[in-house]
């Protein structure tokens, strides 16, 4: 698969499973749109864990031109107050619309198990076919321990009542992916 | 099985066959799934991959004490502590004794049925600790104070209502059972704090890699990853044969578990946690406890047959296709463990008590097994494991006559001749038996049964033979006792579509029963003995085609090979009269060819048998042949599930083999065919007595009289 099929493939899988993809030029949109969205849903408060230096900059400037109070750490004292949890995501699976995520971090890990909207910012560069292509990455990933990896296909889900199925179950209740084009 | 045990059993099961919803709502499942999974394997190899699976696990079976020691060397480096507990009471103190050190009072788990195996909630909370369910079906489960009902949907056989009720007690809020997203909505509240309190987060695992000392967890609510990061403690609860080699392994396992699970192509989360993760609510590092159950499993992987039993990913599809699991739901039909696998798995688990009743409720209609995505062959293992509960409790009566009728040609064959004389006087004349006297099988009201014919195949041979003068094939034709001593016709009717084709078959007298019924009643040596003789009977070095009408029976003689595997004198002949057995439509696809076609349209439904489509991978000749003979097919949703006949299945469970049977003549129905086709006479008989019995104008046909009476016209 080239890397425009790459993108195709994951775009379909990804919304298969509920998950909305939104192309990003760089950084700075993929803020804005993420700070968009929060207010657009009524949401007051914006969880960002591990952005640093210029990153944490313009998202903190994309979250007051929305009016929203950005935390980066003390999740757990603040359980229920933040709308949105915002992350990087590693990789992306082109073959189940998955993205991978590094969560060693427990306030990263927080951020997106927390948070009503999970919005993470994916380099379109590191879309792969399937799960096969990043053994490699993966095995390495694993080995540096202690760690928490973690692979998510769309929003938290249930079909225990009667096989009906419903989203956000426990976790977010939706997913947001900004493809990034930047550097790719 | 008792007497008391089997007839408590029995009264289960009618309760569930009565529990109108129940049946829906698994018929809808069913349903649902065979969509879902057909398209999440679409364009895939599954039966490749599955063998790979399998043989993958295998590896790994092969060498779990390492395994063990290679990830506990590992995770302990990563600041884990990992236990062996050697039985469900040792995994039970374990875990308790983790409590009381680290102090927690309040426990949240995500499902693990391995916690189920070992009963753990009851325990714990018997030390006075609170434990809450955080999956949404085990809560609700939980709260109803029930077992699960299926490994992946453990509230399946629980309406919207029943929910809906349960939610208002529990909330003290009146809840609406058509909204079911208000519903989840109450669980995720009430648990979100349930889990923001929990001192100890209680998980299992679907994969243990030794390679690196991690685990994973594969599952959609994403209750697992709040349980594995919330509390200060987590504690995962492992059977020993999740463990893995290597990341490549449990890929190639995560690529079949969702898809055979629900359909996916993956599930919503997986999570990997290698070692003491941050947790800030412990001092800024988790306490990781893993816990390795062996409960009887090290001893089962070195078991050259039953250590297939462990490469269970537990996905439940075995439960899913199955058409008594469908009719009857996973509270009755399996203890915690539910499904095929369940019937065995119970026995070695749970004991031969819990799986007395269970183990003979198996159709053998093999749809568990080709749907296996670790390749297990659950029906062999099922009457393997039956086996052993024979070898342990003694034969019963049924079994021991079996053993001294079967092996016994002539004995066997004098009896179903007496048969004709002692049931004539019921048929009234009829081809047909409406009403047994109920001393003689109770229960068997929902069909008719066919007469044993007054003069069997074997009898009227010598007139029936073709004349060949030079042949350019031979055939061994073998007749089945259903075929021979039944539905003789049916064998007239092939001759007729072979005459001049320069087709010699002949007929070999001292052929028997196959031997299924015995290896079916789990009666192994006498299901050999019986295959040793066919074997010499049919002399199958001098023919080019061992012929059956019976799928049952050619599927059955293409396991004599396995059945007598290591026998020095008849391994090799019966590898060799395997190599040579074939169907009918095979047959006429391959050798013969139909006459031009003639039917004129008739509607005829198709009814594939169990041995056919599954034991001999043939899905298409038969009604290929149809159509060729100007049938009208007519295709329905369930046309390759069960008819629920299993031969003696039919008498232990006649509930069930109705029930079955009903939903399959329903379907038929509604396609508007007149004729129903099918290519074993163990099938006709089922069919043809159910639609005899509702007073149907269909009739019912094998492939060889459709496809004569095609060519008559």
């Amino acid at each position: 698969m080239n890397q425009n099929e790459l993108r195709q493939e994951f775009g379909r899988k990804a919304e298969a499973v509920s998950a909305v993809v939104t192309p990003v030029a760089d950084l700075a949109q993929a803020f804005a749109q993420a700070a968009r969205l929060t207010a657009l849903q009524g949401g007051k408060c914006l969880a960002a864990p591990g952005w640093e230096g210029a990153d944490l900059a313009a998202l903190k400037a994309a979250c007051e031109q929305e009016g929203l109070e950005l935390i980066t750490q003390g999740l757990r004292e603040r359980t229920g107050e933040f709308h949105t949890g915002l992350t990087r995501a590693r990789w992306g699976v082109a073959e189940t619309g998955t993205i991978v995520v590094e969560s060693s971090s427990e306030e990263l890990r927080l951020a997106t198990m927390l948070s009503e909207v999970h919005v993470a910012v994916l380099p379109a560069a590191n879309l792969r076919a399937d799960l096969f292509s990043l053994e490699q990455e993966l095995d390495r990933t694993l080995a540096d321990a202690p760690g928490y990896l973690a692979f998510i296909s769309g929003p938290s889900r249930t079909g225990d009542i009667e096989l009906v199925l419903t989203l956000g179950a426990h976790g977010p209740r939706q997913l947001h992916i900004m493809l990034l084009e930047e550097g790719s | 099985m008792s007497r008391a045990s089997g007839r408590e059993y029995h009264q289960r099961l009618k309760g569930a066959l009565d529990n109108t919803f129940l049946g829906q709502t698994l018929a809808r499942f069913q349903g649902n799934y065979r969509g879902s999974r057909q398209a999440g394997f679409a364009g895939m190899d599954f039966e490749a991959l599955a063998a790979e699976v399998g043989a993958a696990k295998d590896a790994a079976l092969g060498h779990l004490e390492e395994l063990y020691q290679q990830f506990k060397a590992k995770a302990e480096a990563a600041g884990a502590t990992v236990h062996l507990a050697h039985d469900a009471a040792h995994a039970r103190e374990i875990i308790a004794k983790i409590a009381a050190q680290t102090g927690s009072r309040r426990i949240i788990k995500s499902k693990s049925m391995t916690s189920e195996e070992i009963h753990l909630n009851r325990h714990l909370e018997a030390q006075g600790l609170k434990v809450t369910e955080t999956d949404l079906g085990e809560w609700i489960i939980q709260l109803r104070g029930e077992g699960p009902s299926h490994m992946v949907a453990p509230a399946i056989h629980l309406s919207r209502s029943e929910v809906a009720e349960l939610f208002t007690q529990v909330t003290g809020e009146k809840q609406d059972p058509e909204d079911i997203a208000s519903l989840v909505e109450v669980a995720r509240q009430r648990l979100r704090r349930a889990m923001l309190e929990a001192d100890m987060g209680i998980s299992g695992a679907n994969f243990a890699l030794a390679s690196t000392g991690s685990i994973a967890t594969v599952t959609n609510e994403g209750n697992a990853r709040l349980v594995t990061t919330l509390p200060r403690v987590h504690v995962a609860l492992v059977g020993l044969e999740k463990l893995v080699p290597d990341l490549n392994t449990a890929l190639k396992i995560l690529r079949l578990l969702p898809r055979s699970a629900t359909g996916q192509l993956i599930s919503t989360y997986v999570t990997w946690v290698t070692g003491a993760v941050e947790c800030a609510a412990n001092r800024g590092k988790k306490e990781l406890h893993i816990v390795f159950l062996d409960n009887g499993r090290l001893a089962l992987s070195q078991d050259p047959v039953f250590s297939q039993a462990l490469r269970c990913l537990r996905c439940g599809s075995c439960a899913n296709v199955c058409p008594i699991f469908g009719k009857v739901g996973g509270h009755n039909y399996g203890h915690v463990y539910i499904g095929a696998i369940g019937l065995i798995l119970t026995y070695f688990y749970h004991g031969p008590e819990a799986a007395q009743e269970l183990l003979g409720n198996c159709l053998n209609c093999q749809a568990c097994k080709v749907n296996c995505p670790a390749n297990i062959d659950l029906p062999g293992l099922i009457k393997k494991t039956a086996g052993l509960l024979l070898a342990e409790q003694g034969r019963p009566i049924k079994n021991q006559l079996l053993r001294r009728v079967l092996t016994n040609r002539p004995l066997f064959h004098f009896l179903l001749r007496r048969a004709y004389l002692a049931q004539k006087p019921l048929a009234r004349g009829g081809r047909l038996i409406r009403h047994l006297p109920l001393f003689f099988a109770p229960d068997q009201e929902f069909r008719s049964l066919p007469v044993v014919a007054a003069e069997p195949l074997r009898d009227r041979w010598r007139r029936l033979a073709p004349k060949v003068p030079k042949p350019r094939l031979r055939v061994a034709l073998f007749g089945g006792c259903l075929i021979d001593f039944v539905y003789p016709e049916q064998a007239e009717a092939f001759l007729g579509l072979i005459k001049g084709k320069g087709i010699q078959v002949d007929y070999a007298r001292d052929q028997s029963c196959c031997g299924l019924p015995a290896a079916m009643a789990s009666e192994e040596e006498t299901a050999r003995e019986v295959a040793r003789q066919n074997l010499a009977a049919m002399e199958a070095e001098w023919y080019d085609y061992v012929l059956t009408l019976c799928a049952s029976c050619a599927s059955h003689l293409k396991k004599y090979p396995e059945l007598l595997a290591g026998d020095p004198v008849w391994a090799g002949r019966a590898e060799h009269m395997a190599a040579k057995v074939i169907d009918l439509a095979s047959f006429l696809q391959k050798e013969a060819g139909l006459e031009p076609a003639a039917a004129q349209g008739k509607a005829a439904a198709y009814h594939a048998p169990c041995h056919l489509c599954r034991g001999l991978g043939v899905h298409d000749a038969s009604k290929e042949l149809l159509r060729e003979a100007g049938y009208d097919y007519r295709p329905y949703d369930d046309e390759e599930v069960c008819c629920g006949f299993g031969g003696s299945y039919s008498l232990d469970f006649p509930e069930l083999s109705a029930a079955i049977l009903e939903r399959k003549l329903r379907q038929v129905a509604a396609t508007g065919a007149d004729t129903l086709v099918t290519d074993c006479p163990g099938c006709v008989l089922q069919l043809e007595g159910g639609l005899d019995h509702l007073g149907s104008p269909i009739r019912v046909r094998h492939l060889a009289q459709a496809l004569a009476e095609a060519k008559d016209k």
